[in-house]
């Protein structure tokens, strides 16, 4: 469950980001955050993941007061919070299966690394073919999988999306939403920030319209435009 | 068995990312080497200075005469309070006939003069050794003011103030440039371990985006802070004991007077102290360095 209180962000350079937000999204939730650039959806998801804080209001994840949380903290609400970007944040220099590996040895889960779990969300992801191939050598959709695996190698029960398709064609953003489906099926709570028009309005999803950092419409069933 | 998986991680991580950086890394080794070893050249001189002013302490005695006519019990009761008085080792009273004995024993050629002299005309005396000759003014110019009792005080203040004076400016002069040492030890890992931090900021910034706790992310530039820190001090405590052994013989061959230290247990608490400062100073050096970039 995430929930956003009266939350208002102002950037050091008088940037006025959100004005007021109050959303909610409950568990195992898929919902886009849809809006112009600059309304302030990406501040939603880093506000989520604690990558920012809020200047007043409150953001709850799972019963935590992020706005509240000890930075010694933080990491434990990022494991349970899986980020998906526009740019993947691959690491170059190692190889999908070793990026994948990388996650758990940051998260000190090293037991994870011989258990067969890296295997089965490559295969989840549809990459068991390309385990050993560097990011370059991927297409912009296989490196957002490699992404997703990252995320999804942790479990984690929320997966928040900023604009996850922003880099891809439209036959990889369509099998990225629908790996994105997928998981939330399985139980993951699902937030995607997007521009993708297209993708939304054959979604029929839940959407969330964030304008000049308001939100100024939240339909369960939605598309692009209201 | 996660302990041992962290510290293969931590260990591996290090060394992957000083060998990716070797040129940096050979740099701050050598650096961090020379810089150990004349911070323990300084140190090694300052011991010596510290040992020529304890040994002269040692050997400084001041004499205090006693006049013929002052009471023995006034004498005992001074002599009962100077064996209190802090840097006052051994205290030692001798009387007129003491005085003889030693004079008769010491100038065997000369007892003729003595059987001229109808009485002994050697004076008692106290006689004082200081472990601490910095308390030889203020003592021998307490003696000087206690004119009913004693006759003379004989000091050798020259060459004892001298010598407190060389040590005290090579104190100062010796923990100033070991401090600059320092200083420039420091500097020198820092930046190296900046620019390994800086080579894998991506990296970091993901660590940190997906959990990693500050500790396993500055871990790795910590350890390879402790490695350059230590490999440099390492170098530079095998130069020490090859250089001191060598060196040490020959020094106190031509110098003589000098007490130079040429026991092993000093070169080897140098060597180990050298590790110390090496292994501290290059894990402080890449905590600090780290701690910039950990605000993800």
């Amino acid at each position: 469950m995430i929930v956003l209180e009266d939350v208002h962000k102002v950037y050091p350079n008088g940037t006025q980001a959100l004005n007021g937000v109050s959303l909610e999204i409950p568990e195992r939730d898929f919902a886009f955050l849809v809006g112009p650039s600059g309304a302030g959806k990406t501040t939603i998801i880093r506000l989520i993941n604690r990558d920012e804080t809020v200047t007043t209001g409150s953001v709850f994840v799972e019963a935590t007061d992020v706005t509240r949380l000890r930075r010694r903290d933080v990491p434990q609400l990022r494991r349970r919070v899986g980020v998906i970007y526009q740019d993947y944040k691959l690491l170059p220099s190692l190889t999908v299966r070793q990026n994948v590996e990388f996650v758990l040895k940051a998260t000190n889960e090293f037991d994870h690394l011989s258990d067969g779990l890296v295997e089965e969300t490559l295969a989840t992801v549809g990459l068991t073919r390309r385990t050993n191939h560097y990011p370059h050598q991927l297409s912009g959709g296989e490196q957002q999988r490699t992404a997703i695996a990252r995320a999804l190698v942790r479990r984690c029960p929320i997966l928040v999306a900023d604009e996850p398709t922003g880099n891809l064609d439209q036959e990889s953003g369509w099998e990225t939403i629908q790996l994105l489906v997928q998981l939330n099926a399985r139980g993951t709570t699902v937030v995607i920030a997007t521009h993708n028009r297209m993708l939304v309005d054959t979604m029929r999803r839940r959407v969330i319209e964030i304008e000049r950092g308001r939100v100024v419409r939240d339909e369960p069933e939605g598309g692009y435009y209201g | 068995m996660a302990r041992l998986h962290v510290a293969r991680y931590l260990l591996g991580s290090a060394l992957t990312g000083l060998w990716r950086n070797r040129t940096m890394t050979g740099g701050a080794i050598v650096t961090t080497a020379i810089m150990l070893i004349t911070l323990a050249g300084f140190l090694a001189i300052n011991d010596t200075l510290n040992q020529m002013v304890t040994a002269l302490g040692r050997k400084s005695n001041l004499i205090a005469y006693v006049r013929d006519e002052a009471r023995p019990t006034q004498v005992m009761a001074i002599i009962d309070d100077l064996r209190t008085r802090p840097g006052v080792g051994e205290v030692q009273f001798v009387s007129k006939e003491d005085a003889l004995a030693i004079f008769e024993s010491r100038f065997v050629d000369q007892r003729d003069i003595l059987d001229v002299l109808q009485s002994n005309p050697l004076p008692a005396s106290v006689e004082l050794r200081l472990n601490d000759p910095s308390v030889v003014p203020d003592l021998a110019q307490e003696l000087q003011t206690m004119t009913t009792v004693f006759d003379d005080v004989v000091v050798p203040l020259d060459v004892v103030e001298e010598v407190i004076g060389i040590s005290n400016l090579a104190r100062v002069a010796g923990s100033v440039i070991i401090i600059a040492l320092t200083g420039v030890t420091l500097f020198v890992i820092v930046n190296t371990i900046r620019i390994a931090v800086f080579a894998r900021r991506q990296e970091i910034e993901i660590m940190k985006l997906v959990g990693a706790t500050d500790w396993f992310v500055r871990g790795p530039f910590v350890a390879e802070g402790a490695i350059i820190g230590g490999v440099g001090a390492g170098i530079a405590a095998i130069a020490l004991v090859v250089l001191y052994a060598q060196a040490a013989p020959v020094v106190t061959r031509i110098v003589s007077f000098l007490p130079v230290s040429t026991d092993t247990d000093f070169v080897r608490n140098l060597a180990v102290f050298t590790l110390l400062v090496g292994l501290i100073v290059g894990s402080l050096g890449s905590y600090f360095s780290v701690r910039r970039y950990l605000s993800v």
